[in-house]
């Protein structure tokens, strides 16, 4: 059955098979996982063919795919007889669990979301198993998919030696995608060192004494080393573990024990004398006790060592039940020690099962997030407390007198509930060859003779799972007879991959320049077609504009954007700006900038250097510059008064002349500002809305240069024109006529005309004063014909007061503009003809 | 997923643990062989018409030492003398600088000088300088004196290696040398690491505080 969404989603992903080769279910968005390294989603497919079954890798670039070509086959495993698939919690997460697929060698995680989809999918994962053809050549049509076939010996590891290697071109792409390949560097780098792990590393066999003990509660009143001590070489590691190592209430509530130390103390009489051992780690909870103790000399190759205890006894969580438990990593491989004391009584098989699951469940190691069954090896220990049922207590010791521990055997509990899969599926025991080590009469050989007469059990037991684990013995000791459990024991050889320091510091380097490679070759790549943009004259108010093309070169996603230089407050100059200043430019596509320059200063030059920075890449520079036409518009005042002719006929020498403050004024008014007064005084005065209407861009442009260059020609451009040139002369002037000092003072004063006229009189320069009131009286003039032009007082109050009062920051708020019009307004309702005077 | 260790898992008695990034600016007249250089350690190659920078160019490599892994994030700035001024946006919050000069032309040495002193004014306090004389390949035409610049460097405290990017002599040496010399705990080399490096300018900090070195 699907979901509603798959259904457009599996059409696209029939499309990458072949009509014999059948999708049948998909999940989406399941995250591949491994050690700690997470990538991005992939889809599961399950794809039939023949009656035979894979299961199909894929990435897609899109989070839906929405064509087949948005899709890659990463990998294809066969649904057979070396095919199985898993489940995990993860810890602290209710929404997702770790679906694992598992074929020979090969293992993938995934983190898939908790739902119907996952519950669908795993389901029909399991039934596809059962109902697969197991016939190996019945898989040939997942040879073209090439990697992961079931032909091949091809697993994870070996698949990733060369750079043909499926991994590359993944990552290949993901980078091409855009996922930076820096921000997973870290997790990358460890993913791949694991994958080369066999290249620099080998196999070496340690010895692993694992030692379990129910004590009763009683103190070691004996030796140990008939129990730690029997073998006659010394192991390379001991992991031993104690129950019940105090029953007191005291023990039990407030955690604390003499035994514990005396226990420690008694361990270490008894250790294997001819080595030196230390201790690795210790975990106590209540009564369970786990110590880990390593040869002196593989000491400095434990790492990531962490402890966890669950308790599983009273209230599903108190210590008098449950498990301790020890991990740790020795050279390359993970170990991790169960030690647990699982809940009494013969009946309680299902608790002791559920105890089982709730010790896998909630052993996390807090600082590893690791579970138990994550480690390369686990050794579980301890008193299972799995007891011997349909058969009655006599018939039991009938077979053990008889030695027949294999009748009793098929009544063990824990034998059933294994051959079950209730509890301890994945491990393996060895053959129980000693007789069952519960319950014994105290300090004796003898069982049970109290009242319940309880049949002996094999309580008491050593597991394993893991690769390269080999027991070498298991057996109990009857010598140490102080509780009514006998302590068991087991001896490993055990694999354990050692790194080889120098090959493991080639891999490593290869695998560093390897990802320099990759990092370097999916930087941002862009080439800009100019990196000098000059501009023809520049002249006021008259934009130009060059362009820039901007080609994806590389092989990855361009996002750019123009930087500020230090100290600047911006990417570009005012002058300038740039449309777009920032993008994304898809590989192999291009990008037109376009540079607009519109010039207000005066300057005369533009010059700048832009600095185009690639996010995560490389910055180029592109220079702007171009010579710059000097205007009357934003010449001082001053200056023009004292230039003899219009601006663009001055030599340079005169206009450094003119610029000079010493010079003499020539004019009591500029004559450019004359101009266009005096023609709105002949021609404009009964026109309406004179200031108000805006002119054609050209118009203006035409008056700009009929003023610089000095023309005999009538004044080009319309009446309105001529006006919006007048108030573009007043803003531009280098400094405004009222100097900007005064400003305040004008706008306090706003309200008394005396002391309005008081700040024109006394305050201004004699060329700013007259050029101030020339205007006023133009503009009294203009309000005589009010009833033609309808303009009134207020209206120019406010349009001359904003230019002749204008801030120093052009487009900065204006403030007190009220003030500023109040102040003009006095201007233009006061008679001013007496205030005018001569310019010295 | 959660587990952050403060080192790359490594396999046991490894002592190469830290990945620590720092960022190099590579300094120095126009076509003495700034890039020539970057060319020569980050790819192995060279090109006898390498073309002018104009801009920065960013490269990284990875080089290893016995104790940790140095990341380098390489800028090779645009030596024209108009680009000057932008400089200061590379240098401020390198961790090493190589200022290079051409070992045919005295000008070259001479402006190298002059890097060197802005450096150890601007830079930061800690920065650590290497001097390159390039084009040794071209000794027979040399201007400048091995003696005068390595007296000029040991006055000065600078790593100094006279290098060729063309034979690839002492270009790796030199890089290696920095990685030496620069010191691997976090304090010392706070920002400009571990990929925000890129966003240049110190000024806009924010995404720096999570940038240690080693991580």
């Amino acid at each position: 059955m699907l979901l509603p969404t798959h259904e457009n989603v599996i059409s696209i992903v029939q499309a990458k098979f072949s009509c014999t080769e059948i999708v049948r279910t998909l999940h989406l968005n399941a995250s591949i996982t491994q050690k700690g390294w997470v990538d991005e989603s992939r889809i599961l497919a399950l794809v039939e063919h023949d009656s035979t079954f894979a299961l199909f890798i894929i990435i897609s670039e899109k989070v839906k795919p929405e064509s087949f070509s948005d899709l890659t086959i990463e990998r294809a495993i066969p649904i057979d007889k070396h095919f199985s698939c898993d489940t995990d919690p993860i810890p602290e997460s209710y929404t997702h669990i770790i679906f694992s697929i598992i074929h020979k060698k090969l293992k993938l995680n995934f983190v898939i979301e908790i739902g119907f989809e996952s519950s669908n999918f795993a389901s029909e994962v399991i039934r596809l198993k059962e109902v697969s053809s197991f016939n190996v050549n019945n898989f040939n049509w997942l040879d073209k998919y090439s990697c992961g076939g079931s032909q091949t010996e091809i697993d994870v590891q070996q698949a990733t030696m060369n750079d043909q290697s499926p991994d590359l071109p993944i990552v290949r792409q993901k980078v091409a995608q855009g996922h930076g390949i820096s921000a997973n560097r870290e997790s990358f780098l460890r993913y791949q060192l694991s994958l080369k792990e066999p290249e620099y590393t080998h196999l070496q066999e340690f010895s692993i004494f694992v030692g379990t003990w129910n004590v009763n509660g009683q103190p070691p009143t004996i030796s140990l080393k008939n129990w730690l001590s029997v073998d006659q070489e010394p192991p390379d590691v001991y992991a031993i573990g104690f129950q019940e190592l105090d029953l007191s209430k005291e023990a039990f509530l407030m955690f604390d024990t003499p035994r514990e130390a005396e226990w420690r103390k008694a361990i270490m009489d008894a250790i294997h004398p001819d080595t030196k051992y230390r201790s690795v780690a210790y975990v106590r909870l209540v009564g369970m006790q786990l110590e880990v103790l390593v040869n002196n000399s593989h000491y400095k190759y434990i790492r990531n060592v962490a402890i966890d205890t669950v308790g599983t006894g009273i209230l599903g969580k108190m210590g008098n039940k449950g498990g301790v438990a020890v991990r740790l990593e020795l050279h390359n491989t993970s170990l991790c020690f169960v030690n647990a004391h699982l809940a009494a009584g013969v009946e309680e098989v299902e608790r002791r099962n559920q105890d089982y699951n709730d010790i896998n469940q909630r052993a996390n190691f807090r600082r590893h997030p690791y579970t138990i069954k994550e480690h390369d090896q686990v050794y579980w220990l301890g008193d299972l407390n799995y007891r011997i049922t349909e058969q009655s207590a006599f018939q039991v010791k009938k077979y053990l007198a008889s030695d027949d521990l294999a009748s009793v055997l098929l009544a063990d509990q824990l034998n059933q509930q294994k051959d079950l899969s209730k509890v301890l599926q994945d491990y393996t025991e060895g053959d129980i060859t000693f007789q069952p080590t519960y319950k014994f009469d105290l300090n004796s050989d003898v069982y049970d003779t109290s009242e319940k007469a309880r049949a002996p059990a094999w309580t008491d037991r050593i597991l394993w799972k893991g690769k390269g684990i080999h027991q070498l013995a298991y057996r109990s000791h009857m010598d140490l007879k102080i509780s009514d459990h006998k302590p068991v024991s087991a001896l490993f050889k055990s694999e354990i991959c050692v790194v080889d320091q120098n090959k493991y510091r080639k891999v490593h380097e290869e695998v560093l320049k390897k990802m320099d490679k990759l990092e370097n070759e999916f930087l941002p790549q862009v080439t800009v077609d100019q990196s000098e943009v000059i501009f023809d004259t520049v002249k006021f108010r008259e934009p130009q504009h060059r362009e820039i093309i901007i080609a994806n070169t590389g092989q990855v996603l361009a996002e750019f954007e123009f930087i500020k230089k230090l100290d600047d407050v911006s990417y570009c100059k005012e002058w300038l700006s740039i449309t777009p200043f920032s993008g994304c430019i898809k590989p192999g596509e291009k990008c037109d900038l376009r540079l607009i320059v519109n010039l207000e200063q005066p300057l005369e030059s533009i010059y700048d250097i832009l600095v185009l920075h690639l996010i995560g890449g490389k910055d180029m520079f592109i220079t702007v510059s171009g010579e710059c036409q000097r205007s009357c518009f934003t010449t001082s005042i001053a200056t023009l008064s004292r230039a003899p002719v219009p601006l663009l006929q001055l030599t340079p020498d005169q206009f450094k002349h003119a610029e000079n403050q010493q010079s003499s004024i020539l004019y009591s008014i500029p004559r450019e500002l004359w101009l266009l007064v005096d023609h709105l005084y002949r021609n404009g005065l009964k026109t309406r809305e004179l200031f108000e209407s805006t002119a054609l861009h050209e118009e203006i442009i035409r008056i700009r240069d009929w003023l610089d260059l000095g023309s005999m020609d009538p004044i080009p451009g319309s009446i309105h024109a001529v006006a919006e040139a007048l108030l573009l002369f007043l803003s531009y002037t280098r400094d405004p006529i009222i100097p900007y000092h005064l400003h305040d003072t004008c706008i306090a004063a706003a309200s008394n005309y005396q002391n309005c006229k008081q700040i024109v009189m006394q305050k201004m320069s004699d060329l700013d004063r007259n050029v101030f009131l020339y205007l006023c009286m133009f503009l009294q003039e203009l309000l005589k014909y009010s009833n033609e032009n309808g303009t009134d007082p207020k209206t120019l109050a406010t349009i001359f007061g904003d230019i002749l009062l204008r801030d120093p920051i052009r487009n900065s708020r204006p403030q007190a503009n009220r003030g500023k019009a109040s102040f003009i307004y006095h201007f233009l309702i006061n008679d001013q003809s007496s205030l005018i005077m001569p310019c010295k | 997923m959660a587990n952050r260790t403060s080192a790359a898992q490594r396999p046991n008695g490894s002592t190469q643990g830290k990945i620590c990034q720092f960022k190099l600016v590579l300094l120095g007249e126009s076509a003495v062989g700034k890039s020539s250089l970057v060319l020569r350690f980050v790819k192995g190659q060279f090109h006898e018409y390498q073309e002018s920078t104009i801009g920065a160019a960013f490269l990284t490599q990875t080089v290893c030492l016995d104790d940790t892994t140095v990341k380098f994030e390489i800028w090779d700035t645009a030596g024209q003398e108009r680009y000057h001024s932008l400089a200061p946006m590379y240098y401020r919050g390198a961790q090493a600088a190589i200022v290079v000069y051409d070992i045919t032309n005295q000008d070259t040495f001479a402006r190298a000088k002059t890097w060197v002193k802005e450096l150890q004014r601007q830079a930061s306090p800690n920065i650590v300088i290497a001097l390159a004389g390039n084009k040794q390949d071209l000794a027979n035409k040399r201007m400048v004196e091995y003696e005068e610049a390595q007296a000029h460097a040991e006055e000065n405290g600078l790593l100094f290696m006279e290098t060729s990017a063309k034979t690839a002599m002492n270009v790796n040496d030199i890089f290696l040398a920095i990685a030496k010399k620069l010191p691997k705990n976090e304090q010392t080399t706070g920002p400009g690491g571990s990929g925000q490096g890129r966003r240049l300018v110190e000024g806009d900090s924010g995404a720096k505080a999570a940038g240690n070195c080693c991580k």
